[in-house]
């Protein structure tokens, strides 16, 4: 076991885990209609290699990478390319190209969809990349960045330290606990798989502490392999944030505006891990993931494993349906999720949980002045200071936002959390965020 | 099926905490000193309290019905102001004291400046300035005997401290149980320090404040607690015998008037016990709690702009430091 | 020309009233209104120095040199105040003693070279001397009002001469009025209360307007 080094802010929260702790991972099922989004990922979107009207089966390749940061993207079930065109896009509020895939209920899985390995002996590290970016792995934990692309970072960067998120420290979620706790075996064998790929030499799993279970299942499947380390997290959100991971396990903290692998350090989800691991016995590509439909606004709160492109009212009338009166649906966790205004959107690979609130549950708390409490500042893990930021952004005041460093801040939402005035402070920071951003953008436009 | 749904921004789920709640931890702690105070004063010590809270909040829902405002006494902060102001008051002051300090720190010292949140100096302690530049007689020489509740005028027992009255100093269990001369709700250590430790545990309060101050404080009087001799002092009685438990506990660590982060919460309940100690040691004054605090209250600002934390992933304080000077 | 000459001395009372709209003149402002009397001869001492300086800048005007126009200010000024002073010295020995170094401060009073840079230099000599009239009226008037609060917290009567009204203290006299706290306390909120009504005026004049 590794002992934590620093870990700032954070805050505890009621974390409602036990609505879907105890619900086993089930398939969903197929719906009607699937619709598969070019881009799904972080970079560049993907370029389809299919027409309308095409049939195409379980794992065949819909459409192809594009350019150095980009992931492929496969069919998720048997059936007919009913159109290739704009559909709303529940991440980037606009309409995005998609792929609308008409299942045929056969379910037919491709021909090209055989196992690769058995163990990690057989398989080089260079083979598990190309492996990687041939199924088009991306980051199941939310940003859905590449995968294959952060396996291979440049050369004047070493790597030391392999990092596997299990901390889901996003209330309500649970769908890497339920997979830490049912597939420990195939997460680890991914997780090896990866560590292999990117030549790390040491690996360490992070879980919060209220998941025991989960540590104890994992601990038994990695027993085996002395360059596994485990790491229990006190459980405060955010502590599954990457840069946070990084801070708590190995003291080290990630440059502004850099990326991990600037202090030698990768970080994957568990469910990438397990994606990547089971591809490896079945040749099955990132067509599904396990995704929790869960809050106190569903009948039975769930864990699905589900198709990339399933519609979100499908996957709520699968868990029960609504309790009570909806008052917000959320993709993603409460704290970092992104709220939507219709349920036709589809999930993406990122998408790791629904969360239904009900009606009650979401008043609009009255805000009122700033008594300068410090529990924002406390709560920050990056120990910026939020009372300041907000209140610049407030007020317009861009240059002065800045200099107090709010294109740093996460958006993980503590202090929000935390305001006993209940003050909008992320979205204060978010405003000043995209304004400071859209006039750099000007001014390199104008330079140019 | 399809409801409206709401769209906002994350997050989407708020903790628990809330202003009013803050605000009645804050009156809970105070509980025991009110009773104490009862105990050792009585009827004249519930009389002003009363009198002070109903004079402060009637000040803030009038004023800001005055000048058109949403009237806010409902997140409880003037009764707290009302509170805090009574406990600073000789028990024997007649009631008209409390009325017009409680309506000074409300309309002057708070309101005008822009109501909850925007004050710059604790309003009860500056009511209490106010009432002492106002009405120094009052002020100082109004006591009550606790328990027999005898009006009484002698000297007390900072003012022995200081050699400037004439009189016996208390044993330390009197202290602690508060049988002494003083302000209403300042003698009481237990009561006090029951209420204080309530905060903490709750989290209403910083523990740096009280700790900064009454640590600078007893150091301090340990060290120079007698003039021309130095490790003379008594750290324990200078903590006991005046407002200091109070003022650290209740008064300094009033949110809006002092440092946002947990390093400048500490140099500010430093800078409170340095400067009560010049105050009560070289100073004109018997006490210094008082402008202790309502200068700590000015620095606070500043404080704010130059005490930041190292923020994740700079290598050093400066850079922090120069980001938030300047961005103020 | 009527009706401008009377906005210039009208306009000392509100519209650019020094103390409490250009806050000029603070010093004395603060150190002598603790009484409705030694504002009015502050007042008065004030105005009888502005309408003399006021009228012999607009004279010379047109010949004193733009690049030593303040040393020539300063010159014409001090000559009333000299007057002043004496005559005060000699006919009332007790407000002079009051009043003290302010007096003779007079000279180098921002109000007095205030406007004899930014009017009397560039008016004719009736306007200046209405001018002068009108702040300096201001000015008194600014004085005893904060004199008169600060008396009267204070003391908790308003003495003239030697009738005090009323004749004993209403209430338990505020000694912090009389002090320096007392008068910022005062100072402040009269130039808020007439920074308001000024403002709820205007607003209104533009209702009235757009209408
Ligand atoms: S938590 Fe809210 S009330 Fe407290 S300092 Fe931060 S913004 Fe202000
Ligand atoms: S949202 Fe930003 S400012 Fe707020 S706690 Fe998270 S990182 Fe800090």
């Amino acid at each position: 076991m590794i002992s934590l080094k620093r870990t700032s802010g954070g805050v505890r929260v009621d974390d409602k885990k036990d609505l879907s702790a105890g619900s086993p991972i089930e398939p969903a099922g197929i719906p009607g209609e699937l619709v598969l989004f070019l881009s799904q990922h972080t970079g560049a979107p993907s370029k389809p290699v299919v027409k309308v009207q095409d049939l195409v089966k379980r794992g065949q390749l819909l459409a192809e990478p594009q350019g150095a940061i980009s992931a492929a993207l496969h069919a998720p079930t048997s059936g007919k390319v009913k159109a290739i065109e704009p559909r709303y896009h529940p991440i980037q509020g606009r309409l995005v190209d998609a792929i609308v895939l008409e299942p045929d209920g056969k379910n037919e899985v491709f021909e090209g969809v055989v196992p690769r390995a058995r163990d990690l002996d057989s398989i080089s590290g260079e083979e598990i990349i190309a492996f990687v970016r041939e199924i088009g792995l991306v980051g199941l934990g939310g940003a859905a960045f590449p995968t294959a692309v952060k396996l291979t970072p440049p050369a004047d960067k070493p790597i030391d330290t392999y990092l596997l998120n299990g901390a889901e420290c996003e209330p309500y979620l649970t769908s890497d606990y339920r997979l830490m706790l049912e597939e420990a075996e195939v997460v680890i064998f991914g997780f090896r798989a990866l560590l292999k790929a990117a030549r790390v030499a040491r690996g360490i799993v992070c879980i919060e502490d209220n998941k025991p279970e989960a540590i104890s299942a994992m601990q038994r499947a990695m027993s085996p392999f002395p360059e596994l380390d485990l790491a229990v997290l006190p459980s405060r959100y955010p502590r599954g944030g990457e840069k946070q991971l990084i801070e708590a396990v190995l003291g080290r903290e990630v440059p502004p505006a850099g990326l991990p692998l600037d202090v030698g350090v990768i970080v994957s989800n568990v469910g990438t891990a397990f994606t990547l691991g089971k591809a490896i016995r079945t040749g099955l590509p990132l067509v599904e993931r396990v995704i929790s439909v869960t809050g106190e606004g569903v009948t039975r709160p769930s864990n699905f494993l589900a198709l990339i492109g399933t519609p979100v009212s499908y996957l709520i009338e699968k868990a029960g349906g609504f309790s009570g009166t909806p008052g917000k649906v959320i993709m993603g966790g409460p704290m970092m999720g992104i709220s939507v205004k219709s349920l036709d959107v589809p999930v993406l690979k990122g998408t790791s949980g629904i969360v239904v609130l009900k009606k009650e549950q979401v008043k609009k708390d009255k805000m009122l002045p700033c008594i300068r409490c410090g529990r924002c500042v406390d709560a920050c893990p990056l120990r910026l200071l939020p009372v300041w930021m907000a209140a610049y952004a407030e007020r317009g005041l861009l240059e002065e936002a800045e200099r107090a460093r709010v294109l740093d801040c996460c958006e993980c939402g503590a202090c929000a959390y935390e305001c006993p005035a209940k003050r909008p402070l992320v979205q204060w920071i978010r405003m000043a965020k995209s304004e400071i951003l859209a006039k750099r953008r000007a001014q390199n436009h104008a330079r140019k | 099926m399809e409801e409206k749904l709401v769209i906002s921004s994350s997050p989407h789920i708020k903790g628990p905490k809330t202003v009013r709640g803050i605000m009645l931890d804050v009156i809970i702690a105070l509980i025991p000193a009110c009773l104490a105070s009862l105990i050792l004063f009585g009827w004249k010590a519930l009389l002003i309290i009363m009198a002070s809270v109903a004079s402060a909040v009637a000040s803030e829902a009038l004023y800001e019905k005055a000048v058109k405002r949403e009237v806010t006494v409902g997140d409880l902060s003037a009764v707290i102001t009302g509170i805090l102001l009574a406990m600073t008051l000789p028990p024997n002051v007649p009631l008209w004291i409390p009325v017009i300090g409680s309506a000074f720190a409300i309309v002057i010292a708070k309101q005008i400046f822009g109501g909850l949140g925007c004050n710059f100096v604790n309003p009860a302690l500056a009511g209490r300035a106010f009432l002492l530049a106002a009405w120094p007689m009052h002020m100082t020489r109004d006591w009550l005997n606790p328990l027999t509740y005898d009006a009484v005028t002698s000297a007390t027992p900072l003012a022995v401290l200081k050699g400037t009255g004439q009189g016996t100093l208390p044993g330390i269990k009197d202290f602690l149980l508060g049988v002494r001369l003083g302000s209403l709700g300042e003698t009481s250590v237990l009561a006090l320090l029951l209420g204080g430790i309530y905060l903490i545990a709750r989290g209403v309060i910083d523990y740096r404040i009280p700790l900064g101050f009454l640590g600078t404080l007893f150091v301090g009087t340990l060290v120079f607690g007698k003039p021309g001799a130095f490790f003379q002092g008594d750290g324990v009685l200078a903590i006991l015998a005046g407002g200091a438990i109070l003022g650290a506990f209740f008064m300094a660590t009033d949110y809006v008037t002092s440092p946002v982060t947990a390093r400048g919460r500490l140099y500010m309940g430093i800078g409170a016990g340095f400067i009560t100690l010049l105050i009560r040691l070289w100073g004109g004054y018997p006490e210094g709690v008082t402008y202790g605090i309502l200068l700590m209250n000015l620095v606070t600002p500043l404080i704010d702009r130059f005490v930041v934390p190292r923020y994740y992933g700079y290598a050093h304080d400066r850079a922090a430091k120069e980001a938030a000077a300047g961005g103020r | 020309m009527k009706r401008s000459l009377f906005h210039d001395f009208i306009k000392g009372f509100v519209e650019e009233n020094p103390t409490f709209r250009l806050v000029i003149g603070m010093c004395p402002t603060l150190a002598v209104t603790t009484s409705v009397v030694n504002g009015f001869w502050m007042g008065v001492a004030v105005i009888f120095v502005l309408t003399f300086s006021n009228v012999f800048v607009s004279l010379l005007r047109k010949s004193i040199p733009d690049d030593i126009r303040i040393p020539v200010f300063v010159i014409l000024i001090a000559t009333p105040v000299v007057i002043v002073e004496l005559v005060m010295r000699a006919y009332l020995p007790a407000m002079y003693e009051i009043l003290g170094i302010f007096v003779p401060l007079i000279v180098v009073n921002c109000i007095i070279i205030g406007r004899a840079e930014a009017f009397a230099y560039h008016q004719p000599v009736l306007n200046s001397l209405m001018d002068g009239l009108g702040i300096g009226a201001g000015y008194t008037i600014n004085l005893m009002v904060i004199g008169g609060i600060r008396e009267f917290l204070g003391t908790g009567q308003i003495t003239i001469g030697s009738v005090s009204f009323p004749g004993t203290p209403l209430f338990e006299p505020a000694a912090v009025m009389l002090t320096p706290p007392g008068g910022f306390i005062t100072l402040g909120l009269l130039m808020a209360a007439l920074n308001i009504a000024v403002a709820r005026s205007e607003n209104r004049k533009k209702a009235r307007r757009a209408a």
